[in-house]
């Protein structure tokens, strides 16, 4: 069915056709479930969606959704025609482009910490570092904007003991951005680290004494033992955070309401706001533009950090 | 290879076909106001669906259960929906025609709600001059009025008393320049940080700011009520007043976005701001026991009049409800002035029949008295379905107008360029 | 355990993590102490730490105004239902994707993580209307079905089984195990931590999902928890503070339970057989 298997080209490793008939056989019976809830609930609504795109559907048209006209790209080309969403955009990358690295490291620092480093009251940190996670975002956001006050919140206050005048954080625009991607980092490094963890149980601790007795050090072990070894699930947590990250929408919703000045307006707070104006088309067209951001982030990361085998 | 690219083909066709059956029928007939069907007289029979969002959805059964008195045979099932995506819900619901017989429906959404072609036109048998005016203009959508306003909500001045005593001023401003000088005045005697809470620009700030707009005698929309109109000298007057407050340190251009109100008007470091009657409790929750002599509430100050917002939630019912005759009489029974007074003391939202307000329950209070005074002059924004987004553009405008020191003529003309090509979403 | 290890010699390790923990965990001991407080302490700025007079009102409150019972029993089965499935037909087509060839998948796996990547708030509406033409509206089922698989859950078994060695497939072949149940016997038991892990993120997921219960429900009585709490804190124009932590605090709960539950297997891991 699919002309980039490699089944045609299959290299003389593989033993005779009849067990490859078997083990084709098995897969699909293995992917048949997932396959067919995820073409009812998934693929359809997103192919209705696509359509939608290409249209000027709004919300009155829902109900009957051939009487629209078809305009093209025309969605497409207004979204870039217009400053709020290009602001959004260029918003959403530099939350991303700092975010993502600065989670992965907190998230990997922590989970070699808590697997490598200390023995005991392990399940103490664990459970304390994914607290942020399922946290209600009310309480998160109370403490923080008290953290973020301008005269008396503690950042400031820290601050100024050395001798620095911290800005009005969340009412800033050049400073509103760095305050949430702080937060944002905080709120879901535990998600990453939990899934390092996870990984770093697939490392075998006889690599490590191996190379201990060889007189390799901890910062050395980590760097050619641990590291290659965990590729596939940093590309998963690169991945996954990326995607969530470029839909970043939650934090600047709550704390600032995209402001002030729009600085912290995201990609996809523009797109909810334009659904719930009833511009369906340009809004789905909207979401197509994120995904396709999206699909080229993933791809370059697959690239940057492709298994090696 | 001949397989995939014949599935292509057969892709492309099919959706070449189906896109090519696309397209809307010519316009439609426009404007022409439709009266609602009439309702029978004689008791209400048959189950009825209604939504009802947050508190007042809990409390509705206990009422409608004095309506299933009056008409045996008669149900209401109340279905309580959270106010958090409420919008989201009904629009939904409209989409896959799953609405409830009766809704209690936000006044901002009904332009949009009544443009998909929800709501059931209100029967002529409901008089409408028992209302407040502002309150059923929020019912009325290109010329046809849905449903009915059943509570109401105004923005009036909240202010320190004592503070505003010890500043020299023994009662509320009355006009505009009494306002900034109250302000000012409790700047400079009182100890406010900030003479007064004005929302500077974004998301909402419009209901700030129009209440002045309305009393400098600004008509939102013109062409006979077919087109919006913010590029106007009433409007930009305001908005020049509103911007001075900022530019001459009165408010707070960089308060952040979701303000500490209650506790700076508790401690006094922001004695005054612009609010609706939840306030009155929310502050008395934090200034403590006593608190609720310290400060008072006054009308807008006057410019040519005294206007000021008029919210709230109106009851509508749904086109495609199988029991209309039930529901509307339901509704009926929603705005008889005793049913008003009842449920404004199971629940404190404010009655939209104006007779309601003699009732001492109500007039004995001298701070709810004057939200019913201002109610009589309060107006409520144009019911476009595309009032959302084009008041949008106008929250952003602002906050360029006080945060960055904006030219307020210019940025009137660009919301109005945007409005215009916006739409106002009508056939 | 780690062999020769000099455990104690750590010290400073666990203080710096001990101070990036209380740090961490603040707004969550916040949440709860906030819940015993009253409307007027929680507006207060800036915010209080302790209770000035802890009650238990909040709670009161929320247990008898809302049929919590009701709204936890559907909460509950419909997470642990979803929870289920994905663990299952995730790692299913996961392990496929990772270490069986077959016509199809490298088409499959693009599709999947294609729609990974889409937002979900555009399906959102076409979703619901085919869910109500096809009657699932206002039922679990309904609430249970378009999350029964995820394209997360596929992608992260996937990178998972693919960190296993492949001789492990060969050796069941040669014993003459067929093909699910090398599945079954040899892969899955191997696959605890990132089991333990899909199945925390899945739970949160599903037991914290809002809108789509919210639409979809047309009566009380298909609420899920956190719908109900939306409905009795948040008015047109305030917020109820108090009820609003105090069922931000009833609703952690069932999470941290599964949490501390799962976590176990992160310690069991595998430091089994089968890796050479």
């Amino acid at each position: 069915m699919s002309v980039t298997s490699p089944q045609g080209h299959a290299p003389s490793r593989r033993p005779a056709s009849r067990s490859g008939l078997r083990e084709g056989r098995a897969a699909w019976a293995l992917a048949l479930p997932f396959c067919l809830l995820f073409l009812t609930f998934t693929v359809w609504p997103v192919i209705q969606s696509l359509f939608m795109s290409f249209t000027d559907t709004r919300s009155r048209d829902l109900k009957t959704p051939f009487a629209v006209n078809v305009v093209g790209l025309d969605n497409f080309a207004k979204a870039f025609q217009d400053p709020l969403f290009l602001r959004s955009a260029a918003n959403t990358a530099y939350f991303v482009l700092v975010g993502v690295p600065l989670t992965l490291v907190l998230a990997l620092a922590a989970a070699v910490a808590l697997d490598r480093g200390i023995t005991r009251l392990r399940a103490v940190f664990r459970l304390g570092f994914y607290l942020p996670v399922i946290t209600s975002i009310v309480a998160v956001a109370v403490v923080w904007r008290f953290l973020l006050q301008d005269e008396y919140g503690l950042i400031n206050t820290v601050l100024g003991w050395v001798g620095i005048d911290g800005p009005n954080w969340l009412g800033d625009p050049d400073w509103s951005m760095p305050a949430l991607i702080l937060m944002a980092a905080w709120r879901n490094f535990g998600t990453a680290m939990i899934i390092f963890l996870a990984g770093l149980q697939a490392v075998p601790w006889s690599l490590h004494e191996a190379a201990a007795i060889d007189g390799a050090g901890a910062w050395k072990r980590f760097r050619y033992i641990t590291l290659p070894l965990l590729r596939p699930t940093i590309l998963f947590v690169s991945v996954t955070t990326g995607i969530g990250y470029l839909q970043f929408f939650e934090e600047p919703y709550v704390m600032t309401n995209g402001g002030p000045l729009n600085s912290t307006l995201s990609m996809s707070m523009y797109t909810y706001r334009q659904f719930g104006f009833g511009n369906y088309g340009y809004a789905a067209s909207v979401s197509y533009i994120i995904f396709v951001v999206i699909a080229v982030v993933t791809a370059i990361q697959f690239r940057l950090l492709r298994e090696k085998d | 290879m001949r397989r995939s690219s014949a599935i292509v083909v057969a892709t492309i066709a099919t959706t070449a076909l189906a896109l090519s059956a696309c397209g809307r029928d010519g316009g439609s007939a426009s404007g022409a106001t439709t009266e609602g069907k009439d309702v029978s007289s004689g008791k209400a029979t048959g189950t009825i669906t209604v939504w009802a969002m947050g508190a007042e959805g809990e409390k509705l059964p206990a009422l409608a259960k004095e309506f299933e008195a009056a008409n045996p045979g008669a149900k209401v099932n109340v279905t309580a929906i959270p106010w958090d995506a409420a919008h989201d819900k009904f629009t939904t619901a409209i989409t896959a025609n799953k609405t409830p017989d009766a809704a209690m429906v936000g006044t901002t959404w009904m332009g949009e709600f009544a443009g998909l072609g929800a709501l059931d036109p209100t029967p002529p048998s409901i008089d409408k001059s028992q209302f407040f005016e502002g309150a059923w203009k929020t019912t009325e959508v290109d010329g046809t009025s849905y449903g009915i306003p059943w509570y109401v909500e105004t923005r009036l001045l909240y202010f320190r008393t004592d503070l505003a005593k010890k500043a020299g001023f023994a009662e509320a401003p009355k006009d505009w320049e009494g306002l900034k000088a109250m302000a000012k005045a409790m700047q400079t005697k009182s100890g406010a940080k900030w003479g007064i809470g004005l929302q500077a620009g974004g998301t909402g700030s419009w209901q700030t700011l129009m209440p002045f707009a309305w009393s400098n005698g600004a008509d939102l929309t013109k062409d006979g009520g077919k087109a919006y109109n913010f590029d106007t000298p009433e409007v930009q007057e305001a908005v020049k007043y509103y911007q001075s407050f900022f530019t001459e340190g009165v408010s707070d251009k960089a308060a952040p976005a979701t303000p500490t109100t209650e506790p700076d008007f508790a401690s006094g470091k922001v004695p005054m701001f612009i609010s609706g009657p939840w306030m009155m409790s929310a502050v008395e929750k934090v200034g403590g026991a006593g608190f609720k002599d310290k400060y008072s509430v006054a009308p807008m100050p006057t410019k040519k009049t005294s206007s000021s917002f008029v919210g709230g939630s109106d009851f509508v019912v749904f086109k495609n409800s199988k029991q209309r005759d039930t529901a509307w009489k339901f509704v009926q029974f929603l705005s008889d002035p005793k049913t008003q007074v009842k449920w404004y003391q199971q629940s404190t939202d404010l009655p939209s029949v104006q007779s309601a307000w003699e009732d001492p329950a109500i007039s004995s209070d001298p701070k709810l008295a004057t939200f019913g005074e201002q109610l009589k002059t309060a107006q409520a924004p144009p019911s476009f379905p595309t009032w959302e987004q084009v008041i949008s553009q106008f929250d952003t405008e602002l906050e360029k107008v006080t945060k960055q020191g904006a030219d307020p003529a210019a940025a009137l003309k660009t919301v109005q360029q945007q409005a215009e090509s916006i739409g106002t979403g009508g056939q | 355990m780690i062999g020769t290890r000099k455990s104690s010699g750590h010290w400073w390790l666990y203080a710096i993590l001990t101070v990036c923990l209380v740090a961490v965990i603040s707004p969550f001991v916040w949440m709860v102490l906030g819940s015993f407080k009253s409307e007027g302490e929680l507006r207060q700025s800036p915010p209080t730490w302790w209770p000035e007079a802890a009650s238990l009102d909040n709670y009161t409150q929320l247990f008898s105004r809302l049929d919590f019972g009701t709204y936890f029993a559907n909460s509950i089965v419909v997470a642990i239902v979803v929870t289920a499935g994905n663990l299952l037909f995730c790692s299913m087509l996961g392990y496929a994707l990772a270490m069986l060839e077959f016509p199809g998948k490298r088409a499959l796996f693009v599709i999947v993580m294609a729609t990974l990547m889409i937002p979900g708030v555009v399906t959102f509406v076409p979703l619901f209307v085919l869910v109500a033409n096809v009657g699932l509206i206002d039922s679990l089922p309904g609430l249970i079905l378009p999350f029964l698989v995820s394209p997360f859950g596929v992608f992260l078994m996937r990178q998972f089984i693919m960190g296993l060695p492949r001789d492990l497939l060969d050796a069941g072949r040669v014993d003459g195990a067929g093909e699910l149940r090398i599945f079954a016997r040899i892969i899955l038991p191997l696959c605890g931590p990132a089991l333990a892990t899909l199945g925390i993120l899945t739970f949160l997921g599903s037991w914290n999902n809002f809108l789509w219960p919210l639409v979809v429900a047309q009566t009380e009585d298909t609420y899920t928890l956190p719908v109900a709490l939306a409905l009795y804190s948040k008015g047109q124009n305030s917020t109820n503070y108090g009820l609003l932590l105090a069922g931000a605090t009833v609703v952690v709960l069932p999470v941290l339970a599964v949490f501390l539950a799962f976590q176990r297997r992160f310690i069991e891991g595998i430091a089994t057989t089968g890796i050479k």
